[in-house]
């Protein structure tokens, strides 16, 4: 399994208030699936999302990512599984505005050590990979918000990682733009990553292999 | 390392202005400290090098000009008694007064050194930046209305330039010019004029008053015993130890050396002040670049960084502050230690006042800076990683 999660339960608590966004979760996700997940807003989605990509915590369960329990590692062991396991593509895109196209996709890549040169050049390669060769040395507020999300793909890969996972990632472009990502989405999911989509876009849910809806916090059913 | 750096100097270029005001503080406390301490430092250098021309073997007594003690008068025979003591050299006696000058109609006042002809050479052409020869030669055994003339009294002095074999008129007596001396670079010496202690004496009724004696210890003779023996014979023939002092002019350079180093303590504690202002300040914008920075914390730690990473990220920023505010502050504080220098030499005189921005000086205030910027750099560094991924994503 790339991904497996077992009664996962996620509350969060401002001051008093208690939300609990996941009332115990279970999902299996099989290496090279092409999973959506969708459900109305505050359903629990992006809290999903965050536990399978070892942002955050759950409050109990486990999870597990390629075969690793999340729940007795340190911080620093959580952030190599970031690094190693997981590229994340978000709907606000999330590059950083002061560094062009190129060091932007290869920042995961200064984390896990890669010499400069190596960056630099398989940086390159990713972004020629998604079309944006020409745009390199562009910062992100000189990019169009469909050229900004492939950059933001190519950062995903920057590690080779096992698995994808898309936080509505066509959720800021217009129709073109978003066809675009979806593409080259599958395209890398036909290559053999598993792909994690949130998205509100039925056309969009419908694609996948797997299909996941969510609500108040649980998993309502699963169609595959 | 060069990574963060990297970083950090995107980070510097992209909020250039923000960048720029948060060191105002630790430029001005540089620039301050580096002015400051350069006027210290150039004081204390001028005088070491006045010193240092007496030559390392030399021990000189003088009166003490000072308050509530009457200066003691010292005399020929008080030289003479100092000459057969064990490791002394040579005594030369001097007696200095101001005199009117008059050359080609003009009158200056000029300060005049009398010294015995014979020891003339001796007394002050030997030893480390020592006076030299331009023209003529030095006095010799037997000159009595001649004289030698520092560098600017014979050039500057006058209207016209006096030379070698020229008559000039010291307090009405004619005196013959036999030498003139290279410049020193030091105004005092440069304006003086030498000449025969007992015909200076003569003519100003002094009888065999002195000024100051410089005695020159012999080779391989402890100058500090030497020191001690003429301390006591002085002390037996005036009956005190007060209203004159004997000195090594090592002690001297250390009692100068220490007078200085606090004048610069006390300069540099007050620019020291406005720098612990800027390190406030240097934090209190860190931290709130750790707030406005959450999104790229969360970006970064979704890219795969860990708690370290984004620490010395933080911290490599504030260091860089610190050292772009240190060279800002040192460039600064050098040009506004030319500035004094300057203003000085114009209006105040060459080598009166000499500011000097030592080597020392420039590593440690950039040091300093680079301090300043981690230290407080530390706490906002360490907020930055104690983000959790999430959270610092959803700002
Ligand atoms: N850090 C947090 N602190 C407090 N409450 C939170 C936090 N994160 C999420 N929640 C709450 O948890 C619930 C689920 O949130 P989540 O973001 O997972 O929903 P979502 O399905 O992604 O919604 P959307 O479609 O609007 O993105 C919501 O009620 C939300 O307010
Ligand atoms: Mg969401």
């Amino acid at each position: 399994m790339a991904i497996s999660l077992r009664d996962v339960v996620k509350r969060y608590r401002t001051g008093k208030v208690v939300v609990e966004a996941l009332r115990g979760v279970s999902l299996e996700i099989p290496r090279g699936e092409y999973v959506s997940i969708m459900g109305p807003s505050g359903s629990g989605k992006s809290t999903l999302m965050n536990l399978m990509g070892a942002l955050d915590r759950p409050t109990s369960g486990s999870v597990r990512i390629d075969g690793i329990e999340l729940s007795g590692l340190s911080d620093r062991e959580l952030a190599v599984v970031r690094r190693k396991k997981v590229g994340f593509v978000f709907q606000q895109f999330n590059l950083i505005s002061k560094l062009t196209a190129l060091e932007n996709v290869a920042l995961p890549m200064w984390f896990s050590g890669v010499s400069r040169s190596r960056r630099m050049r398989r940086a390159r390669e990713l972004l020629e990979l998604v079309g944006l060769g020409h745009r390199v040395h562009h910062k992100p507020s000189e990019m169009s918000g469909g050229e900004q999300q492939r950059v933001a793909i190519a950062r995903a890969l920057a590690n080779e990682p096992e698995i994808i996972l898309a936080d509505e990632p066509t959720g800021n472009l217009d129709t073109s733009s978003g066809m675009e990502v979806v593409r080259l989405l599958e395209e890398l999911n036909a290559q053999g990553k598993t792909l994690v989509v949130v998205t509100h876009d039925t056309q969009f849910g419908r694609r996948a292999r797997m299909r996941v809806k969510m609500r108040d916090g649980q998993v309502l059913e699963v169609e595959r | 390392m060069i990574e963060y750096l990297r970083y950090s100097l995107r980070t510097l270029a992209h909020h250039k202005m923000r960048s720029f005001l948060t060191l105002l503080g630790v430029i001005i406390g540089i620039m301050a400290i580096v002015s400051m301490v350069s006027v210290g430092a150039g004081m204390e250098q001028a005088l070491r090098k006045k010193l240092e021309d007496l030559g390392s073997d030399k021990i000189v007594v003088s009166p003490r000009i000072a308050y509530g003690t009457s200066s003691i008068l010292l005399v020929d025979a008080d030289a003479e008694a100092l000459e057969n003591l064990q490791g002394v050299a040579f005594v030369s006696p001097i007696y200095t007064v101001t005199s009117d000058v008059e050359y080609g109609g003009e009158t200056q006042l000029l300060k005049v050194l009398g010294v015995d002809p014979e020891k003339a050479e001796e007394t002050f052409g030997r030893g480390a930046s020592s006076y030299s020869l331009l023209a003529g030669r030095w006095l010799g055994r037997g000159d009595r209305y001649k004289v030698v003339l520092g560098y600017s009294a014979a050039k500057d002095a006058f209207p016209r330039e006096v030379s070698v074999g020229s008559r000039v008129r010291l307090h009405g007596r004619e005196f013959e010019v036999v030498g003139v001396f290279s410049k020193t670079g030091d105004r005092d010496k440069d304006y003086s004029v030498y000449t025969s202690i007992d015909v200076l004496r003569e003519i100003f009724g002094a009888g065999d008053r002195l000024t100051f004696i410089i005695i020159r210890v012999e080779k391989g003779s402890d100058i500090e015993q030497v020191r001690q023996r003429v301390e006591e014979r002085l002390k037996r023939r005036k009956g005190t130890d007060k209203g004159y002092f004997v000195m090594t002019q090592q002690e001297i350079i250390q009692s100068v050396g220490s007078a200085y180093t606090v004048v610069k303590v006390v300069f540099g504690g007050l620019a020291g002040v406005s720098l612990i202002v800027g390190a406030i300040g240097i934090a209190n914008t860190m931290i709130m670049n750790v707030t406005e920075r959450r999104r790229e914390i969360g970006i970064l730690l979704a890219s795969g960084a860990d708690r370290m990473h984004v620490m010395r990220i933080f911290i490599t920023d504030a260091a860089l502050l610190g050292i772009a505010g240190g060279a800002a502050g040192l460039a600064l504080g050098y040009g506004v230690s030319r500035a004094i220098n300057l203003a000085a030499e114009r209006y105040l005189g060459e080598g009166v006042l000499t500011t000097s921005v030592t080597p020392e000086l420039a590593v440690f205030s950039l040091v300093f800076a680079l301090l300043v910027g981690v230290v407080s750099g530390l706490y906002p560094a360490y907020r930055a990683s104690r983000l959790e991924p999430v959270e610092a994503l959803r700002a």
